[in-house]
């Protein structure tokens, strides 16, 4: 799943190579920050959140193939 | 910006009792948002200026051109195709459902000037690195989620269609076992899916990508019953003269349903509501 988060991220970002995923373990969820240049965050989130929104959904498909609960995606 | 586009000049033609439900519906077919369209009024039987009489039909002719992002902010939405309705083009302050609301576009004047010259430009065709790009990410995004499947090409789209300007999509499709988590509530998670995919896609080439995304052929055969519930809700309407109001759709579903019944007899069809609860009102003439 971090792979996940972290090769979408890089593909839609200028500079890639700022991109970095943390993963925190909470108690019911796996949760990822996701940090990025600040110049970067419009194309990881996009208009109304939609690229975000598009991330989360496919993370949480993710999740569930990989028998996880819930994914929280944390942009910093 | 440092991306390289061939820019194409693409037309088609979209009728309405006004210009505004002309625009609407190009902004709806299309996926395109009406700021970056231009258009010129073709026919307006109306014969009132720019076709506020609620009266004739109105057919404008459109023109558009596929090229780099103007913004990093606007681009993710504003250049998908198919999955947009007219409300999330407009400013917020002037969103709604009303025609009315849909502005005929300040640009109008230019745009009219320019008509003539637009029409002779031909389209370019899909972009010869688009097949490999397009699945070189979508097996990569599939594979990192972790979802046994595979991608088949099912159409490898380019072919100018005359009438329309239009050139057809490249279409994947995604086949495996058990990918229903991957299509989702009506769609949505392939929705999702598609939208990254094209995402990446125009990252690479540096235009948005003529892509269509589907799973276990899920949009094909969606289409296919939409197309038979459109038929049969619109004898229904023919036959009691009373307008009937299907579910909500998202954009692409309720193109489906205006386009069957586009030259079906004595009805015709609108959309209503906003965003998530859109849905397509089938009305007797």
């Amino acid at each position: 799943m971090r792979e996940l988060v972290e090769y979408m991220a890089k593909e839609l970002v200028d500079s890639p190579d700022e991109v970095r995923v943390q993963q925190v373990r909470g108690n019911q969820a796996v949760i990822f920050k996701l940090y990025v240049a600040q110049d970067d965050k419009g194309w990881v989130i996009g208009r109304k959140g939609r690229v975000a929104n598009a991330m989360r959904a496919l993370l949480q498909v993710a999740g569930t193939i990989q028998g996880r609960r819930r994914v929280v995606l944390d942009i910093v | 910006m440092d991306r390289e586009a061939r820019p194409g000049r693409h037309n088609a033609e979209f009728s309405g009792k006004t210009v505004e439900e002309a625009l609407e519906s190009a902004v709806e077919a299309l996926g395109i948002p009406v700021s970056e369209l231009q258009y010129q009024v073709m026919r307006d039987s109306t014969r009132s200026f720019l076709g506020f009489m609620r009266t004739g039909e109105v057919t404008i002719r459109v023109s558009w051109e596929d090229g780099p992002p103007a913004s990093v902010e606007v681009e993710p939405e504003d250049r998908e195709e198919e999955e947009l309705s007219v409300e999330d083009e407009l400013p917020q302050d002037q969103a709604g459902p009303e025609a009315s609301d849909v502005r005929p576009s300040s640009r109008g004047d230019e745009d009219e000037d320019e008509g003539e010259d637009e029409e002779t430009v031909a389209s370019d065709g899909n972009p010869p690195e688009l097949e490999a790009e397009a699945l070189d990410v979508l097996t990569t995004l599939l594979d990192k989620m972790g979802a046994l499947a595979a991608v088949e090409v099912v159409d490898r789209g380019g072919r100018l269609d005359e009438d329309s300007g239009e050139v057809s999509p490249l279409i994947l499709n995604v086949v495996g076992d058990d990918l229903g988590s991957l299509i989702g509530r009506r769609g949505e998670t392939l929705r999702s899916l598609q939208f990254m995919a094209r995402l990446i896609v125009s990252r690479r080439l540096g235009v948005w990508p003529n892509l269509v995304v589907d799973i276990e052929n899920y949009k094909s055969r969606r289409e296919e019953s939409l197309r038979a519930l459109a038929l049969r809700i619109a004898d229904q309407v023919r036959a009691s003269h009373e307008p009937m109001t299907l579910e909500p759709m998202p954009a692409h579903e309720r193109r489906i349903v205006h386009l069957t019944l586009r030259d079906y007899p004595d009805v015709y069809t609108e959309s209503t509501g906003k965003e998530e609860r859109r849905k397509v009102q089938i009305i007797p003439r």
